[in-house]
């Protein structure tokens, strides 16, 4: 410490903006993403996987359309999504950051929308690796936008209801490595309850209790995702991802303030 | 501008800090003196709105840490035991960090930077980023973030941890100069550091506050014993069947 020391002013108290608070973490968490790279090595990673099962399947069917594309996508993101996740908040409290953010003057909620933030805007950087597609497909033959337009929806919603869904998990964890885990292996299972292969097995295994279907029409995603991969843009879909984004959201703040310390 | 009434915490069936009461007010440095593990961390936790207390009231320039979490935090300038700070960052931005997520901005948040760069000797490791920081560093990244905002309640727990000794005269100039209109707590099981830089001393163990006297009221009880200052905190400690793990005066 320096020892000349001099007087300084008290100053009136001072506070920051909802959204601006929003924002600053948001910013800090994305620069925390490329200052490890993690961003980098997720989002390359990621881009060349995507596009390979896009060029398999283009190759495959020989159309300019990117359903079969679409169909993939949740496998390859319900690993990819909890990757994005897991550090949010299992990383603070490893270590012991969060006692530092959260007696800072915001709202927990705050904080925990400002990292979304963050997880969403690296995810938007993983769809826009797949605009070589768009440019490909554009270029071959006459794909219909609105279809395309529409799985993209499709597909932030689904992205943005499963970010939510990880940082509530991470938020429940002290180690990041368990929260993908559990994260990667719940979002797995939402993903495949919706695949019709694995309807027919477990319905076959039990017609009478026909749980497949069970699994199918209560528990996956697939269905509300499916509707805008079919070019559906379906409001009651749109609200079932918007509802439980907002919930995970929520109950993320809401245990981050129970388990204070 | 402190006033800590009647506090406990209880962590299932342990009572981490039992029924304390206490005030502080503009201008005082107090020192908070224990040893390990006797609720000092726990009770600047309760302070600062980290942890809710389980019974009794706590008030923080006038602002209930209950009923006001953010009116307090807005006063309050808090430096965590262990001093976590986000490693990947540069030094800069995370005190830019820090004072924005405190409302400051513009040419008052420059110049609060460069304030707490001054007055923490930051400017070798301006640019570094904090894992790249030894402890001593670190410990002054933390205490100047913490001051950013001018708060006029500071609450320090093991502010001198990681410093030379140094460092530790020049901390306690430092603590000394801010005293003007603020009420300062800081911890430590060092009675020597207390005894330097407060002129009231705070002795908990065992969750219980078992003194709350000025260092002229403890010389002089000591006196009249025959005593040191060191020996009589010991006294207080031990006279509660506390394990006296405070470090004396060297």
């Amino acid at each position: 410490m320096s020892s000349k020391v001099q007087a300084v002013p008290l100053e009136q108290e001072s506070s920051i903006g909802f959204l601006a608070a929003i924002l600053l973490i948001a910013r800090r968490e994305l620069a925390a993403y490329f200052d490890s790279s993690i961003a980098y090595v997720y989002t390359i990673a990621f881009v060349v996987l995507a596009n390979s099962i896009f060029m398999n399947e283009f190759f495959l069917t020989g159309t300019v359309d990117m359903t079969g594309f679409f169909d993939l996508l949740p496998f390859l993101l319900a690993f990819f999504l909890p990757a994005i996740t897991m550090r949010l908040w299992a990383e603070e409290k490893k270590q012991r950051t969060i006692e530092v953010l959260l007696t800072l003057p915001i709202r927990t909620i705050q904080a925990v929308l400002g990292k979304y933030l963050a997880a969403l805007a690296l995810f938007f950087l993983f769809l826009i690796g797949s605009l070589p597609i768009l440019f490909m497909l554009f270029t071959l033959g006459d794909p219909d936008p609105g279809l395309i337009a529409s799985g993209y929806i499709g597909l932030v919603l689904f992205g943005a209801l499963f970010l939510a869904f990880g940082s509530l998990l991470s938020a429940l964890s002290s180690d990041q490595i368990v929260a993908f885990v559990i994260s990667t292996v719940l979002g797995f299972a939402l993903v495949l309850f919706g695949n019709d292969q694995f309807v027919a097995v477990v319905d076959g295994l039990a017609p009478t209790w026909a749980l497949g279907t069970f699994l199918l029409e209560s528990i996956s995603v697939m269905p509300h995702y499916d509707a805008f991969v079919r070019g559906a843009i379906d409001l009651s879909s749109g609200l079932f991802f918007l509802l439980f984004t907002s919930l995970f959201l929520w109950l993320g703040a809401l245990v981050l303030e129970r388990n204070r310390g | 501008m402190i006033r800590v009434d009647n506090v406990s915490k209880r962590y299932g069936s342990a009572l981490a800090v039992d029924s304390v009461s206490f005030e502080i007010g503009p201008g005082e440095i107090v020192g908070f003196l224990g040893p390990n593990g006797a609720g000092k961390s726990t009770l600047l936790k309760m302070m600062s709105t980290w942890l809710p207390p389980t019974s009794g009231s706590i008030s923080i320039a006038g602002h209930d840490v209950v009923k006001a979490p953010l009116s307090v935090r807005r006063s309050l300038g808090y430096l965590p035991e262990h001093n976590a700070l986000y490693e990947g960052m540069r030094v800069d931005r995370y005190l830019d960090f820090m004072g924005k997520a405190r409302g400051l901005g513009g040419g008052l948040l420059k110049e609060r930077i460069e304030w707490a760069v001054d007055k923490c000797s930051l400017g070798d490791v301006i640019r570094k980023r904090v894992s790249q920081c030894s402890k001593g560093f670190r410990q002054r990244i933390g205490v100047g973030s913490a001051l950013l905002h001018n708060p006029p309640v500071i609450l320090l727990d093991e502010p001198t941890h990681g410093l030379d000794p140094l460092q530790v005269v020049a901390f306690r100039e430092f603590l000394q100069s801010l005293s003007e209109g603020r009420a300062i707590l800081f911890s430590s099981h060092i009675l020597a550091e207390v005894v330097a830089i407060s002129e009231r001393l705070l002795i908990i163990n065992r969750g219980k506050l078992l003194c709350d006297s000025s260092l002229d009221e403890l010389r002089a009880s000591a006196k009249k014993k025959g005593a040191e200052l060191e020996q009589a905190v010991l006294e207080i400690v031990r006279a509660e069947g506390g394990a006296s793990r405070v470090e004396p005066v060297q």
